[in-house]
């Protein structure tokens, strides 16, 4: 059965694999042409680093829009081309006719099929995901945050890429037909990937917390019917993954908005100025009444950041593909018991 | 004697509307049966019950004394042939018989190859390029190298030319017969079964309508016509199974296995088509009602 299972998917695969590889290979010409300007930039540099790397970082954008929509749609490709179309094809052609009076049962068919595309899918994803995160290397060494393009490097795209063709299978065992299960499983890909990320991944493992002062990090004000609200951002370790940051006063309590702003109206006025009628935006204070106010606020509170510290990052991307993983056996055991039990 | 298909009770219902109700047969091993009935009978529903591609709303089938879909054993007993013919379009022929091979431990790879060859199929094709008549082919050359003991076709002419028909069901009567196996062979036209049936089963509106042996099933209807009279007053091991009337004279289709021996009668043989679309209409307007029916027309 594994046989005729890979002759059955031995195209698609193939294809896809050639794609990959055609995408590889761009990759790798490209990957050692930034590899040599890193090098010649900023792997020397001795003085003058930050202009050295902001010259690098300015180098690769087409290659990077490229690689960031590949690695964000490719997982959801997966589901939609592979994995809907595994049953819906049988039941619209009626091959399941066919298939399911040869000698193989019919779980043992659908088992088999689901192992050996499942497969494929999580070879072809690791490929792909191990060509970006190479391709990124230098890069995100120098630039970005690693949790802020967590989703789409290192294993979690692996994770996704199997989820979606699980929950293609599924969907196309329940609805039958390939172009409804396409979009549905297209809309229920997004829905777990964004559920996911807003309302489980934060919670997974409880955050640190940090205590520092106000001049660390950004600041801003937004005032809206003349309350002012202050606006904390970037005080949390670097490369670390800031949950949220809260004003505290000297004993350790959240002030309440309205607190914060009377104490706003009563230090700063020059800051407290609503926008002219008709602005949505005020006029930039003067900034040595902004530095003035900053210094003023950080007497009376402090900040309290709650933070996913970045030795956590490799912790995270296990977590994250530990738990597409198990909603694709979740979907997959959702599929036999349809195909199995239910009656064709 | 072995039982190659026997249902009791058995049903089969797609929402509200059953598309089998209590039906209960036995159909000997050996023998080639013809499942007939018009379109909309349940012939492809109790088929797909005896395969195991569904599963009954109510009562039992076996197949072969098999439960269906028990086990890969109970599989490779039969072979079926689903309606349409059923092939991967994207697959070559070559492709299938690999596939036969792969899915089937007693594949006969002889057969199927020598097969292909004398059909002229070319293995490098794809199967949905193949001709209808090409493409029943290949499924039989399929479903017959599993050396299954019973192989069940559902409709397998219904889409063919008549040359088509007539080489495929000229393909299958040689087959069958070298290879001792046994078929239920659906169909709505009796014609395409009444060169290679011998024993009938006729299916009307999701209920059995007759079962029997072809010849004993011919020895055992007559065409009676003669002077106008009540049914009724026929002897009572005559069943009427039809009666038209026309002016002075009365038409009857009846079953009996004794001898017809009033003399008013003019007895003559009927085809296995009149009987059959007898019962069809029987099934279907419900059983004669005999005076009544008369009465009308006086």
């Amino acid at each position: 059965m594994i046989r005729f299972a890979w002759l059955q998917s031995r195209t698609q695969t193939l294809v896809t694999a050639a794609l990959l590889t055609a995408l590889a290979v761009t990759a790798t010409i490209t990957g050692v042409h930034f590899s040599n300007l890193y090098h010649s930039l900023v792997g020397h540099c001795q003085t003058g680093c930050d202009l050295a790397t902001s010259d690098f970082l300015s180098h690769g954008h087409f290659m990077q829009r490229m690689l960031d929509l590949v690695a964000q749609v490719v997982p959801a490709l997966f589901g939609i081309f592979w994995g809907a179309p595994l049953l819906t094809r049988e039941f619209e052609t009626g091959t399941y006719r066919l298939a399911w009076t040869q000698s193989v049962t019919r779980s043992r068919w659908l088992v088999t099929k689901l192992a050996v595309v499942g497969t494929a899918t999580a070879v072809l994803a690791g490929a792909l995901t191990l060509t970006i995160t190479w391709w990124y290397r230098q890069f995100d060494v120098l630039d970005s945050n690693q949790y802020a393009v967590f989703e789409r490097r290192d294993i979690a795209p692996i994770g996704y890429a199997v989820f979606a063709f699980a929950l293609g299978t599924l969907v196309g065992a329940l609805v039958r037909r390939t172009l409804p299960a396409m979009a549905a499983t297209l809309v229920g890909f997004v829905f777990a990937r964004v559920a996911v990320q807003l309302w489980v991944r934060p919670h997974l493992i409880a955050p640190l917390h940090k205590a520092t002062s106000l001049l660390v990090g950004g600041m801003g004000f937004e005032i809206s019917d003349g309350t002012v609200h202050v606006i904390t951002k970037g005080a949390a370790p670097a490369n670390s993954w800031e949950v949220s940051s809260n004003l505290a006063t000297s004993s350790g309590l959240t002030p309440t908005t309205a607190q914060v702003s009377a104490y706003v109206h009563q230090y700063c006025p020059a800051i407290a100025v609503p926008p002219a009628a008709g602005q949505s935006v005020g006029k930039a204070p003067d900034p040595s009444a902004f530095q003035a106010c900053q210094s003023q606020l950080a007497r009376a509170f402090h900040l309290v950041v709650s933070y996913q510290p970045a030795s956590r990052y490799w912790t995270f991307q296990w977590l994250e593909t530990g738990i597409f993983v198990a909603l694709a056996l979740l979907a997959a055991v959702g599929c036999y018991w349809v195909v199995t039990r239910r009656t064709a | 004697m072995t039982v190659a298909l026997e249902a009791n009770g058995l049903g089969k219902r797609y929402g509200r509307r059953w598309a089998l109700r209590d039906c209960s047969l036995s159909i000997p091993q050996g023998r080639v049966v013809g499942l007939v009935g018009p379109n909309g009978a349940g012939k492809t529903t109790l088929l797909h019950l005896a395969v195991g591609l569904q599963t009954p709303t109510a009562g039992t089938v076996s197949l072969l004394g098999d439960r269906p879909g028990s086990g890969p054993a109970a599989l490779a007993r039969f072979g079926f042939l689903a309606q349409d013919a059923p092939t991967y379009s994207r697959l070559k022929v070559r492709e299938h018989l690999t596939m036969g091979a792969y899915l089937n431990p007693a594949w006969d790879t002889a057969f199927a190859s020598a097969r292909t060859e004398e059909l002229r199929l070319d293995p490098g094709q794809r199967a949905g390029t193949l001709s209808g008549g090409q493409r029943a082919q290949l499924a039989l050359t399929l479903a017959v190298a599993k050396r299954p003991e019973l192989l069940l076709l559902d409709e397998p002419v219904a889409s063919l030319d008549p040359l088509a028909r007539r080489e495929f069901l000229q393909t299958l009567m040689e087959v069958v017969a070298s290879r001792s196996i046994s078929v239920v062979l659906s169909s709505h036209l009796i014609a395409d079964l009444e060169r290679v049936c011998d024993y009938l089963v006729v299916l009307v509106a999701g209920t059995v309508a007759v079962a029997g042996d072809v010849d004993s099933l011919l020895a055992s209807h007559h065409r009676l016509v003669g002077r106008r009279r009540d049914p009724l007053t026929l002897p009572s091991d005559q069943s009427v199974i039809e009666a038209s009337h026309v002016d002075k004279q009365t038409t009857l289709m009846v079953r009996t296995d004794a001898p017809i021996l009033d003399p008013g009668w003019t007895v003559t043989p009927v085809t296995l088509e009149d009987l059959v679309l007898a019962y069809m209409r029987r099934a279907r307007d419900g059983a004669v009602e005999l005076s009544t029916g008369l009465a009308a027309v006086q």
